[in-house]
């Protein structure tokens, strides 16, 4: 008992990421010394360094770098967890209507699954951003869309081996109906995995957002999206590296304390 | 994008990677010591026959493999003699006659004849070839009964004798020779088309300084010396190789390694770099092209169908930010023609950055704070970089600006219909020196729908440039004309934003690569000093 309480070290350090990721979110108006949209140094074409004034310098439209990886953390954030929302409710429905049900139903949804699996996760994203023009909106739901098929098939395989056990057999005896039984007794012990995925999929979400702001295809502009920023900043990478390596830096602590967190959330159902 | 149009571009994609597979052939021989100028392009040549390329790159090519009866000077654009040795224009400017050289030679051997010029035009006339350049010779007497097929020639234009001819126009047209210095114009031999037909574009047979060696679709153009030029001091290097497919930033690095001459595109990540290396800064040679980048306002609808408004943005755009943003890769702009064309007037002011006047002409067409618009634009990050910047601009007058982003083909598609984007941007390149190319051709009633993709219309402003269009005095033509623009800079159909400067680096071995204002550098006078 004593040992399910306690956190591992592993839940500790990326949590405190986590923490701090969404204290620097929420307390973004308050963190940022400039306003990440406007102009606050002359340094148009020509970024500025880091100074005293502007500690990770300023971009080439003269706005504040530090300012916009601050406000960078609340799009990352909320597509990150946005989008990780929508696969997990996409994929969760697959996975455990299909691996509940089994037969045709199974049959159907599965091949489906295998057939987005085969295309290419960035491409059919890019595919979609582009047929629905990029806006936030957009981008939150074309991740989603791209990204449940791990989810689904995970799901699946976990709800297969449910339906044989016996609590389950029980509830079927007593003659529950196949909703009651999926979502009384079938997903509520699905809820650890689900978590680990969830946790570990947002690193996924949140890299993808980065990689289609990076193509051009995120979050439009002046939102400060930490990918469209990395893209931004190559132009200037001989002359000033420091405009594309501090929002890479961004991405690498946020999908790092991501990653930790749900490493060790499923340490901890091992155990 | 439509689904019709994915499917194409797939398509495409798997055509050209099937090409790419099967060009893959052996090396490049040429003589051992000759002097090759090495160039390297992102795509492949659209095409090589006059009649139908309409874009930088096919033209570079289309201008070294043939002649045109009349060219511009290497770093102006003044018109200079090519095949005409000599020509006339009547004084009412309805009849122009050329004396052609006599020298002139196809790289088959074969004399160049007043027939092969007249042959070059009557194929850009006929519909059957839909050629781009069409509209340019339809003011020529009895073009239109050749066109819909009731002559066998253009009854307007005459070949008196092999060196001689004459072209009688419908209307008076006093830059009627300009049109005749477009690749379009160029002679063609007829045999060489009638035996290729629609292949001629890789099999072209011209009379230029150069001559087509070997073409392999995206991987490489080599065009060679053409003995029988008839200026035998010319070309002065054997031959020009095009690496093709070659994206920007490769031919950087290839240029650093000295492997290409010449890159006439320094990647934006690489051009600050450049300009604070003197060794390299030397090297880049720029000029101003007759480019004015703008952004257009739709003046069918509202706000902007109010010009107070239309000013507000032209006061509260800041040009010199976009300038230093382009590390001063532009000219701020405040007129519709750019420098470098005639009929360019340096002391038309414009609008200054002023975001006080800008506010309270918004107020004055009752718009309050958190007025919200569309600018669609390319996806490109340069662009999107410009686009950001103004939107920085109209954020300070409480304007809200939201970009629209969209591949070429849908940006052109939208801007075109009536009605739809409220704002642009876009620019427009000269075809030919004169002030009709932008006023007449982007913002005359006649091309909404086309090029008048702000839907501008002034009365005024048309009459002018109708009588503008007629005046042979060019004194009194370009006067016309700055009468036109000063209306169309109080009525504000663009926000006037810069006219870019190309810059082009080349290696210190590569001599005489001299930059014009309006067309592709010409290579025939390039040297190159052993290396």
């Amino acid at each position: 008992m004593n040992s399910r309480r306690r956190l591992n070290r592993l839940e500790v350090v990326g949590g405190a990421m986590v923490l701090s990721l969404v204290l620097v979110a929420i307390f973004a108006p308050i963190l940022a010394p400039h306003d990440p949209a406007r102009a606050v140094a002359s340094t148009f074409g020509d970024p500025g360094a880091p100074s005293m004034q502007f500690p990770l310098g300023t971009d080439q439209l003269g706005r504040d770098v530090l300012s916009r990886i601050i406000y960078g953390a609340r799009i990352s954030l909320a597509v990150g967890v946005a989008a990780m929302a929508i696969t997990m409710a996409i994929g969760v429905t697959i996975g455990l209507v299909s691996g509940f049900f089994g037969g045709a139903i199974d049959f159907l949804l599965m091949r489906f699954t295998d057939v987005m699996l085969s295309l290419p996760f960035l491409l059919l994203a890019m595919a979609f951003v582009a047929v629905l023009r990029p806006s936030l909106v957009s981008v939150l739901l074309v991740i989603g869309v791209v990204s449940w098929t791990q989810v689904a098939r995970v799901v699946r395989a976990e709800a297969l081996s449910m339906t044989t056990r016996d609590f389950v057999l029980a509830a079927r005896a007593l003659g529950a109906p196949a909703p009651r039984l999926i979502i009384r007794h079938v997903l509520p012990n699905l809820a650890p995995i689900i978590v680990v995925m969830a946790v570990l999929g947002t690193s996924g979400t949140l890299l993808l957002e980065a990689a289609l702001s990076f193509l051009g295809l995120g979050v439009p502009p002046p939102a400060p999206s930490w990918g469209r920023m990395v893209s931004e900043g190559t132009m200037y990478f001989r002359t000033a590296p420091w405009l594309a390596i501090s929002p890479g830096l961004a991405i690498f602590y946020a999908v790092l304390g991501f990653n930790l967190l749900g490493y060790g959330v499923l340490g901890r159902r091992a155990r | 994008m439509k689904p019709a149009q994915i499917v194409v571009a797939l398509a495409a994609a798997v055509i050209a990677a099937l090409g790419g597979c099967r060009a893959r052939s052996g090396a490049l021989k040429l003589p051992p010591h000759a002097t090759v100028l090495r160039l390297a392009d992102a795509d492949d040549i659209p095409t090589l026959d006059p009649a139908a390329g309409y874009d930088t790159l096919s033209w570079t090519f289309e201008q070294a493999i043939f002649d045109t009866l009349v060219r511009y000077g290497e770093d102006n654009v003044t018109l200079e003699p090519d095949l005409a040795a000599s020509w006339e224009a009547s004084p009412d400017a309805t009849t122009f006659t050329f004396q052609l050289r006599h020298d002139a030679r196809f790289s088959t051997g074969r004399a160049v004849t007043s027939d092969d010029v007249r042959y070059g035009i009557e194929r850009v006339l006929d519909p059957a070839t839909r050629s781009k350049g069409m509209e340019y010779y339809r003011g020529i007497a009895g073009a239109e009964d050749f066109a819909a097929h009731r002559t066998a020639h253009v009854s307007g234009i005459e070949t008196p004798g092999p060196w001689t001819i004459v072209f009688h126009l419908s209307a008076p047209d006093p830059i009627f020779p300009h049109k005749l210095a477009m690749p379009f114009a160029a002679a063609v031999p007829r045999e060489i088309v009638a035996r290729w037909g629609d292949d001629f574009s890789h099999h072209v047979v011209g009379s230029g300084a150069f001559m087509l060696r070997e073409w392999i679709g995206g991987q490489r153009i080599v065009i060679a010396r053409n003995p029988y030029y008839f200026d035998h001091e010319l070309p002065r290097i054997d031959a020009v190789v095009d690496s093709l497919g070659v994206d920007s930033e490769l031919q950087w690095l290839r240029f650093e390694a000295g492997d290409l001459d010449i890159v006439a595109q320094i990647p934006p990540a690489e051009f600050p770099y450049v300009m604070k290396t003197p060794a390299l800064a030397k090297l880049v040679l720029r000029k101003t092209t007759v480019t004015t980048e703008y952004l257009g306002m739709n003046c069918e609808m509202p706000p902007f169908d109010d010009i107070r408004v239309r000013r507000a943005i032209s006061y509260a755009v800041d040009r010199h930010k976009l300038v230093a943003i382009l590390n001063g890769r532009g000219v701020v702009a405040h007129s519709p023609l750019p420098p470098n064309l005639p009929g360019y007037d340096p002391d038309l002011k414009g609008y200054t950055h002023d975001p006080a006047r800008a506010r309270a002409l918004l107020e004055a067409a009752h718009l309050g704070p958190g007025f919200t618009f569309e600018i669609w634009m390319r996806a490109d990050a340069t662009v999107l970089m410009l686009g950001q910047s103004i939107q920085q601009d109209l954020a300070e007058v409480g304007v809200n600006a939201v970009l629209k982003p969209v591949a070429w083909g849908p940006f052109l598609e939208t801007i075109r219909q009536p009605r739809t984007a409220q704002a642009f941007l876009y620019g427009w390149e000269a075809d030919f020196p004169d002030p009709a190319n932008v006023l007449g051709t982007l913002l005359s009633r006649t091309q909404w729908g086309s090029n008048n993709d702000s839907f501008y219309y002034n009365p005024e402003f048309e009459a002018l440039l109708d009588r503008a269009a007629q005046e042979t005095d060019f004194a009194r033509r370009y006067a016309l004309y700055d009468r036109a623009q000063q209306i169309a800079i109080a009525d504000a159909p663009w926000v006037f934003l810069y006219y870019p400067v190309v810059d082009v680096i080349h290696q210190p071995w590569v001599h005489h690569y001299i930059l014009n204002p309006m067309r592709p550098t010409r290579f025939e006078r390039v040297r190159i000093s052993p290396h």
